[in-house]
């Protein structure tokens, strides 16, 4: 049984948590505009952007060395997070970032970042099958995995693994000789371009190098054939498991931190009804009963946590040595973008949660609200947030009465540090 | 922070233990016991041959023929084993009779999967059934949250309990919640409303934080440091954990991560650095415990998730392989060599076998070191080598 549409108009609450999972956070104009729409009407508004971002002044190629380039590159994304028009495309792109996970202590060439970042946004609601296509193909992927090193013969299984167990079928539904004939049909898939430390800025492109490739026949998934690159990616997305792979980690994103197998089900067919469509499947999801039903109850990820103060606040003002510093602490948070701390990505819920992240957080909050503070607060804005209704920063129409004497500042660093603000 | 902040904050702190549940409030009391024990995480599959070199066996030489430790270089500790020459900071403690190696560790039907692996190493179970971790467990026997801390910025699944998650630190320094003035009462009014769900789990995780703050600032005034540390993340990580112990914090468990060992390519490079940077990491913690006078009081364990494959990929690297071997250290360790050299001619799918069941260590170091039921812990009874003294 797929998923059950709702019929009903949004109101306040139901388009402030709207907002709050699909764009990390609006002002509280932007969630009265959308009061009486249909959840359908709201759902599909948001499912259409454009491929182009915008004009950035931060410039990564003129960067001393690669790691200045990356910060530079972290910031940009960051920035265009906070202030694009679409902010659910930069949402799934970072969650698809946390499934085909790259990591830029070993990728660091900002032509292989770019793209990767690209198709991930260009990819997003595509079939999945085409999204891990064009996932598995960029030179972020093949230097990550190191299919770069994988040739006829002489086997590299990184990437031949990870495509099972992480981007797609998932563990248990694969064999060990799975893995070793997969990583024989991805011999010869690279990338072209330098790759020196001091080659950051040059450009990097996927190739195929046909003297590289394993041409003989092999068995994968239960199938034999002369399989490639394409065909293994293909047969691996196509595995009856990846769909609920693909619908585990849209209700994690979107619905729940927890497990709820009717829920996930019901998910699940809806996507493999839409043959894998992620746009169609995204539709369903975002205007379903399942969506509204579920408060609060998935923990904001470090960047979740940052744009959605800015973007409640509506701040467009922010400048660029303060996106570096943000950019820092979203590291410092736990959530070094385009650098997850293995292969796996976040796991996220609880798992952000801790003594010492609780405590930047607060940090974070006092420094976006209160301004300079004493001390070691490290994320300084030049001004302090503009107030931000409790229906922006809580979803709720009511400001909690501990806060009512309160100076503004006060207030949003308070609504900032508790524990509704922290749930979508 | 000044003084007449931290009053502040104690109070605080005090002022939420109301609403904590009864586990906590019976915590420090129950704690016991003045032992540490200090585990070590090395991150992405160690290769466990490249650490503890079977130098004598022509087999490892013909199975790695870019990557094998030349025989020159070995630190030789027998007449067929050696150490990886990035760990020569630690020979003085093998001299001394207080390292000691562990061989052949692993657990029935490997999986290299490096989460699944991992996983089961934290829950110490091979079936993949338990969701809490053994550290978890040790600090739900104990009935204390901050009887075992990470150092670093995530909790790993062997702390996570089913009743409560323990901290993770990932500086001691910074380890302080400096709430800007009159926001006190504001504050704790609004932690102290009643909550459901995740809302109340965060709210939980803040008074608990509170807590664990004041208390370990309380303590930071005791420790002088005794020894230079290297500049690393994990040497710092170390001195946070010397200095957790000099305070007096009653923590029975610390851990921390050292890593990536995921070396499928130009592995030497990368492994070669990382062990250098435990072993001199070790040997500084090593040292500054004697000053403290607490080398007594601590044992050191290490372990990786896997070991790699015997022959060497055509990346000069290594891929996913099964057994390994684990490292402790310290004085009340029985230095040297626990269980056989691997058997390079009798593989299991081009992996070493296992002999050992890493249980068997844990198992160990609860029942001799921290004076638990091993039984109660790992959910049965495991044998190992026996590797204090």
């Amino acid at each position: 049984m797929p998923l059950t549409p709702r019929t009903t108009p949004l109101t306040a609450t139901d388009a402030a948590h709207l907002l709050r999972r699909t764009s990390f956070g609006a002002t509280e104009a932007q969630i009265r505009a959308l009061v009486g729409q249909t959840p359908q009407a709201a759902a599909a508004a948001l499912l259409v952007f454009p491929t182009t971002t915008l004009d950035t002044p931060f410039k990564p190629a003129e960067a001393v060395a690669p790691y200045a380039a990356i910060k530079l590159f972290q910031a940009a994304w960051l920035r265009e997070m906070v202030l694009t028009p679409y902010p659910l495309r930069e949402r799934l792109a970072l969650m698809w970032s946390n499934h085909f996970v790259i990591g830029t202590d070993k990728v660091k060439n900002l032509s292989a970042l770019d793209n990767y970042l690209s198709v991930l946004r260009g990819h997003a609601l595509s079939n999945f099958t085409d999204l891990a296509l064009a996932a598995v193909k960029t030179p972020a992927v093949m230097r990550y995995l190191d299919n770069d090193q994988n040739k006829k013969g002489k086997p590299n299984e990184n990437l031949g693994r990870e495509l099972l167990e992480l981007y797609t079928a998932g563990i248990g539904n694969y064999s060990e000789s799975d893995v070793k004939e997969g990583a024989r049909a991805l011999t010869g898939w690279t990338f072209e371009g330098k790759r020196g430390p001091k080659d950051f800025a040059d450009p990097q492109t996927f190739t195929f190098n046909a003297k590289q490739h394993d041409g003989g026949s092999k068995t994968y998934l239960g199938k034999t054939g002369n399989f490639g690159g394409d065909d293994i990616v293909r047969l691996a997305a196509g595995h009856p498991s990846t769909a609920e792979r693909v619908a585990f980690k849209l209700w994690r994103s979107f619905v729940s931190d927890a497990p709820d197998a009717a829920g996930q089900a019901k998910l699940t067919e809806t996507y493999r009804q839409s043959g894998g469509d992620l746009r169609q499947t995204l539709q369903a999801l975002l205007s379903s009963q399942e969506f509204y039903a579920s408060r609060s109850s998935i923990i904001r990820s470090p960047t979740e946590f940052v744009v959605g103060a800015l973007r409640s606040a509506g701040r467009t003002d922010i400048d660029k040595k303060t996106y570096l510093n943000l950019s820092g602490t979203l590291a410092r948070l736990g959530q070094d973008l385009l650098h997850p701390p293995t292969v796996k990505g976040w796991d996220g819920g609880r798992e952000w949660i801790n003594d010492s992240t609780l405590l930047l957080r607060m940090q974070v909050a006092a420094a976006m609200t209160l301004g300079n503070q004493k001390g070691k607060a490290q994320t300084k804005l030049a001004d302090p947030v503009p107030e931000p209704s409790a229906l922006a920063l809580l979803g709720s129409e009511k400001m909690p009465s501990a806060l009512a004497k309160l100076g503004s500042a006060q207030r949003t660093y308070l609504m900032l540090v508790s524990p509704e603000y922290q749930l979508i | 922070m000044n003084r007449r902040d931290f009053l502040k904050l104690s109070a605080l702190a005090v002022s939420v233990t109301s609403g904590m549940p009864g586990f906590l409030a019976r915590a420090a009391a129950t704690a016991g016991g003045d032992k540490t024990l200090v585990v070590i995480q090395l991150t992405g599959g160690n290769d466990g041959l490249n650490t503890l070199i079977p130098y004598s066996n022509g087999a490892y030489y013909a199975a790695r023929p870019n990557i094998a430790i030349g025989k020159k270089d070995v630190l030789n500790l027998t007449a067929d084993l050696g150490m990886h020459p990035s760990l020569r900071a630690l020979s003085k403690f093998w001299d001394a009779g207080q390292l000691g190696w562990l061989e052949n560790i692993g657990y029935p039907n490997p999986n290299r999967s490096h989460f699944a692996s991992m996983a089961i190493w934290h829950t110490a179970d091979p079936t993949q059934a338990a969701s809490d971790g053994w550290i978890g467990r040790i600090a739900e026997t104990i009935g204390d949250p901050f009887c075992a801390s990470n150092i670093g910025n995530a909790t790993p699944l062997a702390l996570q309990a089913k009743q409560f998650s323990l901290p993770s630190i990932s500086s001691v320094d910074s380890y302080q919640l400096k709430l800007p003035a009159g926001l006190h009462d504001p504050f704790t009014t609004l932690l102290n409303a009643p909550r459901q769900g995740e809302a109340e789990y965060l709210q939980a995780a803040t008074k608990q934080m509170l807590l664990n703050t004041a208390k370990v600032q309380k303590n930071l005034s005791k420790y002088r440091s005794g020894a230079v540390y290297p500049d690393s993340k994990f040497a710092a990580s170390l001195q946070d954990i010397a200095r957790l112990i000099a305070g007096g914090n009653g923590q029975r468990v610390l851990y921390t991560s050292l890593g990536s060992f995921d070396t499928h390519a130009g592995q030497r490079a990368e492994q070669d650095d990382l062990l250098r940077e435990l072993a001199e990491g070790l040997a500084a913690f090593q040292a500054d415990l004697d000053v403290q006078g607490l080398a007594d009081k601590v044992v050191v364990m290490g372990f990786s998730e896997f070991g790699r494959r015997v022959a060497e990929n055509a990346s000069a690297g290594t891929d996913h392989g099964q057994g390994s071997v684990m490292f402790v250290l310290g004085k009340s360790v029985k230095g040297g060599i626990h269980g056989d050299s691997p058997d390079l001619e009798n593989l299991a799918d081009g992996d070493i076998r296992y002999k050992q069941d890493f249980r068997g260590v844990y198992a160990h170091a609860l029942d001799t070191w921290l004076n638990l039921d091993s039984k109660e812990i790992l959910g049965g009874k495991f044998d190992g080598p026996k590797w204090l003294s």
